[in-house]
């Protein structure tokens, strides 16, 4: 290594943030080391029911990156485990991380939780928020990796004293359990360190007046989320924890712990607002009474994409009330009922006193003592209330270079974002780590694959006892007898843990010595332990397609535990299933394509550079092209960001840096004609006539400012759009320079019936030339005519200083919106006073309106050309809401910016590094492979009805030469082609009609 | 291309009611592609009747066969070897299909499965529309390339007639009104002159008259 950099990367914290930003790197070629202080991985997101916008099930949605998290061979989990030191300079740094013992060998531990049966100290779960019990040898949740136990040693009576207990021990079959383990320091070398901690919640008992602690009906909001899920202490039932009565009337209150100077927490905690909502929406599905839910709120910040409509929702059809009030107290209504009393003053300012049954305190996010503890060790910058400051329109990057920010640490964020801010840090880390991409990470060599075609099928059979967990329900000899008289079965026989290292040795030595072409494992399920055993067939030379699973325990013995006998003889019938079949299991080859190296960037703003730039530093070839005749886009209007960066300076470096790169491209005053291929080999035909070929497409095409219709927009000069108001002042304009009286106008064309959502930006572009305005003149008057100032994390920040320095905020209602009318030269607004109930009318010598964000009209092209799904309101969809934010449908096609909707500058810059670092992970590839199982088609048979090509959400298949054609590295093998096609000319590998048939056959064949 | 949609289950199961064993025949042409005949539904309907028949106590046997068309007698042929000792079979063509195979196996009990619609083409997956009323002497030069005569309720050359109200058709208000279409295309296309040319009344003997019609190409007829 000429450079001396490590082409490995540390990820301190395994929540959300960790586990992608883990991921992306350790698929671009970094090994990566992933610290977790606690013993498993996950963070916050799996104590979450469900997750707003969408409601998907928060644990449903996670678990498929825990399992691809956990087994990737280039990521390195330690658990249990603090960094302690960090030395060295970016590219090669020295960690040493402190790993406590955690009494358990999780190589050796299966998972099957006898141990904790037998413990018999019960203690509060934390996980659930203490509303249920776990024991002192625990797992934190039932997906949790590593899937293995830990002693809690501060618990454990045998920690105490040595012959106290030991019950663990008896019951342990995989000698897991061991109480003498020591603390150990490892110490490890990277290139660079992303810190995503995560956030601690705000507690509210130092809060007397909410009653929290003393009152038994006041939860917090993770309280409550726990009540919700299926996962939790009452397995989803709403009930109040005190007396486990079904509450018919629950009350939120907002803004607990956040938006309060007076507990030096100034800042707004982002996401209470959207949760309070999903709470509420979620716990009126739960109740079997018409639950009464009220929240109460001080601005309602629906300002994420599609949260508007949630809220809309919610308040319009699911009835939810929404009450603006910052409460004064909770009381208890009495002692015996402990339901709640909360007084309030309403808009007018009358006083209102109202029961519930249960009141939930929406806390805010705050980073943990040892989180600011870690940041001020490595000497990062930290803002006045302890989170990461990260460098102006960066995004992730901390103050000392090589080290960057990810997720809540960087502020309160929601999970899209906090995803977002991963791929962003993960690509950062790459750009800093190009040259060394590829020196660090682990590759396994399997055999050659043995050609099985020819035998008849020899079948193995091992059937798991799963400690106790099947063996003690399940009779696993006389299901292993069974299986000995199947049909093709050449072995069969019975395993303690068949998921044991050990077993894995046994199972290679069974296909070696009865010549074995297929293998059946009767234990749990596929989900997470298919690739495993899969594995073991590669290493012993099958081809793991000929491999099937039989669910014994979660499909049986766990749901059968009283029904032995009965149990059995499922566990025979499932087993006699799937050995017919697997006798018909054909080996599946993975397909692979090409991948070209280059990237194509459409739109040459902010967003589209700055994601050209950090590709370009790894090494990529990039050809940026833009609509216009210049770079730079929107941005070149604005002179401020919202932390008062000079954007101007900034762009110019932008431009600078991507026109004195080799390795970019750029075509002005040029679009796209033609576009056709997938992942890896793009062929784009520009306007000008040239063809691209690349690997991945990067859409940043920006968007639009809204042109008013109302408020006198274009029919009295003195009244400017946001964007040319600050032109305006830039310009020295005297109409905005000298005026006396200026009125912002906000939500003008956001939040309508037309366009229903919010532009999230303009509250703090408001604010922020309002307070401009002010510096420029004190003596002007600034009106900020609002409907809800949505000055989120750490803006809320200039909105208090907006209001010290006078500046004069009047909320209006959306259906009584504000009047401008010319007086002369100078205006007049009408607004009504939302106290007094009475019309202000106000003299202006300007009106500024803040003017919605459209997307971009090419967005349909785009939408056309590249198959990128689009929204109601004319942005990109990306792939997943939660956990794809840059990705599309379209594999290979990334989106970020304004395009995808509405941002500030500062998180155009991340999204766009995001879809850099998540284009790495297809452009680090020489060659790209098929997923697993993919749909076949057979030509002959197929009429070209274009059924499949309609249907299928990855735009998998089109039609060449009469006949459909399934491109298979972009083949999820979801197989709705297959059950769709009305001449049966698709067929999804393993998943045959005949094996399925077959399979029916089998477990019906003595009846018939 | 044809489009065709299943009769009910308990109408196709009534025509072979004292049947055993019957024979199902899909066909791969247009109403594979309409979804209402192809080996999918051949082998569902199949299993449909087969379930129907059980809990009924009358247990049913099927054999199932999809042709590649059954509009032309060669590819009828192959259905030998399956017709012979089943008591019915079913079509699962169009109109012609079922007489192409009931002309070929005479002696056996021959039912469609299928209405036959109309010729169109579809609007989205799983939505069709008529769009060729099969007159014999196309029109679609005079007219934009929208067919009055299937696409206007009353057929009319020269409209619209007085019926037609904000683009849509005095019999629904879900149908465009075919000669609102015809002129806003012909507007587009600055050919609304050809619209004043008077169409004298049409010579349906080119169309069904009482007959099957017959079309025949001399030079590719082979002696």
């Amino acid at each position: 290594m000429s450079s001396g950099k490590v082409g490995a990367v540390m990820v301190v914290g395994a929540g959300i943030a960790g586990i992608q930003a883990s991921l992306d790197l350790a698929e671009s070629g970094y090994y990566v080391y992933l610290v977790e202080q606690s013993p498993a991985i996950g963070g916050a997101m799996p104590m979450l029911d469900k997750t707003f916008p969408t409601n998907d099930c928060s644990m449903c949605i996670l678990s498929p990156k825990l399992v691809q998290c956990g087994r990737h061979l280039n990521i390195e989990t330690l658990t249990n485990s603090v960094v302690s030191e960090v030395e060295g300079e970016p590219g090669n740094f020295k960690v040493s991380i402190q790993q406590k013992a955690r009494y358990v060998d999780p190589d050796k531990c299966t998972g099957c939780g006898s141990c904790a049966e037998e413990c018999p100290v019960k203690v509060d779960d934390e996980f659930n928020q203490g509303l249920g019990k776990r024991k002192a040898i625990y797992k934190s949740y039932a997906q949790a990796y590593p899937n293995a136990y830990a002693i809690d040693p501060s618990k454990c009576l045998k920690m105490k004293k040595a012959k106290a207990c030991g019950k663990c021990l008896e019951v342990c079959q995989a000698d897991a359990i061991d109480h003498e383990m020591q603390d150990e320091t490892i110490d490890i070398e990277v290139g660079s360190v992303i810190l995503c901690p995560g956030f601690e919640k705000f507690d509210p008992t130092d809060l007397e007046y909410y009653g929290y602690g003393k009152f038994p009906n006041v939860v917090t909001s993770l309280e409550f989320e726990r009540i919700l899920s299926a996962s939790g202490p009452y397995g989803g039932h709403l009930q109040r924890p005190y007396d486990g009565k079904e509450p018919l009337k629950v009350a939120w209150i907002q803004c607990v712990g956040s938006r309060n100077c007076k507990i030096e927490n100034g800042y707004c905690s982002s996401v209470c607002c959207m949760y309070a909502i999903k709470e509420a929406v979620i716990a009126k599905e739960h109740s079997k009474n018409d639950l009464d839910t009220s929240i109460f709120f001080m601005d309602m910040r629906t300002y994420g994409k599609d949260f508007e409509k949630y809220y809309d929702r919610a308040r319009e059809e699911q009835g939810v009330n929404f009450i603006r009030s910052r409460i004064f107290k909770i009381s208890e209504v009495d002692e015996e009922s402990k339901d709640l009393t909360i007084r309030y003053a309403d808009e007018k300012g009358q006083l209102h006193n109202e029961e519930f049954d249960m009141v939930v305190l929406s806390v805010g996010l705050e980073p943990a003592p040892s989180v600011i503890e870690l940041g001020k060790k490595l000497g990062l910058e930290l803002n006045q209330f302890g989170f990461a400051e990260t460098e102006p329109m960066t995004g992730v990057n901390s103050s000392k270079e090589g080290i960057y920010v990810a997720g809540a640490f960087g502020g309160p964020k929601d999970i899209p974002e906090t995803v977002l801010s991963a791929s962003a840090a993960a690509g950062a880390s790459a750009s800093l780590l190009g040259d060394v991409r590829g020196t660090m990470i682990k590759e396994v060599e399997f055999p050659p694959e043995k050609d099985v075609s020819e035998e008849d099928p020899r079948i193995g059979v091992f059937v798991c006892h799963c400690g106790v967990n099947i063996g003690s329900t399940v009779n696993v000899p006389g299901v292993v007898e069974t299986a000995k008289d199947l049909p093709n079965v050449a072995y069969a026989g019975e395993y303690l843990y068949v998921c044991s290292q050990d077993s894995q040795a046994s199972i290679r030595e069974a296909i070696e010595e009865h010549r074995l072409n297929r293998v059946v494992v009767a234990s749990c399920s596929p989900r997470t332990h298919k690739p495993l055993f899969q594995e073991t067939m590669r290493e012993a030379g099958l081809n793991p397609y000929l491999f099937e699973m039989a669910n014994i325990r979660d499909q049986c013995s766990w749901v059968h535990m009283n029904e032995p006998e009965k149990a059995t003889e499922k566990a025979k019938d499932l087993v006699k299933m799937v050995v017919a079949k697997a006798a018909l299991l054909e080996p599946v080859k993975q397909m692979s394509v090409q991948v070209t190296p280059k990237v194509l960037v459409i739109g040459g703003g902010v967003t589209g550079m700055s994601n050209a730039i950090s590709l370009a530093e790894q090494g990529y070839s990039v050809h940026i092209i833009e609509k216009s005749d210049q770079l730079g886009g929107n941005a070149l209007r604005i002179k401020q960001g919202f932390k008062g960066e000079d954007v101007q300076a900034f762009v110019a470096d932008l431009i600078n840096k991507v026109e004195s790169s080799d390795n970019i491209e750029v075509s002005t005053g040029t679009g796209v004609s033609e576009a056709s291929g997938y992942v890896g080999n793009f062929k784009t035909t520009l306007t000008n006539g040239d063809i691209v070929e690349h690997g991945v497409t990067v859409v940043a095409i920006g968007g639009q400012e809204y042109k008013p219709t109302e408020y006198l927009y274009n029919e009295h000069d003195a009244v400017f759009t946001q964007l040319e108001l600050e032109e305006a002042i830039a310009a020295n304009d005297p109409k905005v320079t000298q005026a006396k009286n200026i009125v912002l106008i906000q939500c003008v064309g956001s939040r309508d019936a037309e366009r229903p959502y919010c532009s999230r930006v303009c509250c703090n572009k408001s604010v922020k030339l309002a307070l401009h305005l002010k510096e420029i003149n004190p003596d002007v008057n600034v009106f900020v005519l609002y409907r809800d100032v949505r000055t989120y994390g750490f803006y809320e920040e200039n909105y208090r200083q907006a209001r010290q320095k006078g500046v004069i905020f009047v909320r209006y209602n959306a259906e009584d919106k504000p009047r401008v009318e010319a007086a002369g030269n100078s205006l007049q607004v009408t607004v009504t006073d939302h106290v007094l109930g009475e019309p202000i009318v106000i003299e202006t010598d300007a009106v500024g309106l803040a003017a919605a964000i459209l997307a971009p009209e090419d967005n349909e092209q785009m939408n056309r050309m590249f198959k990128v799904p689009l929204n109601a309101d004319g942005f990109f969809l990306e792939a997943h809401m939660k956990l794809r934010p840059v990705d599309t449908a379209a594999d290979g096609v990334f989106i970020a910016g304004l395009a995808h909707g509405p941002k500030s500058m500062e998180e155009n810059v991340a999204q766009a590094k995001a879809a850099a670092g998540r284009a790495l992970t297809i452009l680090s590839k020489d060659s790209l492979e098929s997923s697993g199982v993919v749909a076949v088609v057979q030509p002959d048979k197929c009429a070209a009805c274009l059924t499949c090509v309609r249907l299928c959400p990855f735009s998998a298949p089109r039609i060449n030469n009469y006949a459909a054609e399934i491109e298979a590295v972009l083949c999820q093998g979801c197989g709705s082609c297959a059950g769709e096609c009305p001449n049966k000319a698709i067929t999804l590998q393993s998943y045959k009609d005949v094996m399925l048939m077959n399979m029916v056959d089998s477990l019906y064949k003595e009846v018939r | 291309m044809i489009i065709a949609q299943q009769k009910s289950i308990q109408d196709i199961a009534s025509m072979i009611e004292d049947c055993n064993k019957v024979l199902l025949v899909g066909c791969a042409g247009c109403v594979t592609v309409c979804l209402a005949g192809g080996e999918k539904e051949t082998e569902v309907l199949a299993a449909s009747l087969r379930i129907k028949r059980r809990l009924e106590n009358k247990p049913l046997e099927t054999v199932t066969f999809v042709a590649t068309r059954q509009c032309d007698p060669e590819y009828i042929e192959t259905l030998e070897s399956y017709v012979k000792d089943v008591d019915a079979v079913i079509s699962l063509a169009c109109g012609v299909g079922v007489q192409y195979v009931a002309e070929r196996f005479s002696d056996k009990w021959v039912v469609p499965a299928l209405n036959t619609n109309f010729i169109g083409g579809s609007l989205n997956h799983g939505e069709w529309e008529e769009r060729c009323g099969l007159c014999g002497d196309c029109v679609l030069h005079r007219t934009g390339g929208i067919c009055p005569i299937i696409r206007c309720s009353k057929s009319i050359l020269n409209g619209p007639c007085g019926g037609s109200q904000y683009g849509k058709c005095e019999i629904s208000k879900d149908m465009d009104c075919a000669w609102q279409l015809i002129y806003d295309r012909m507007k587009a296309l600055g050919k609304l002159d050809k619209l004043m040319e008077y169409q004298p009344p049409k010579d349906w003997s080119k169309s069904r008259d009482g007959g099957p019609r017959r079309a025949v190409r001399e030079d590719v007829m082979i002696d």
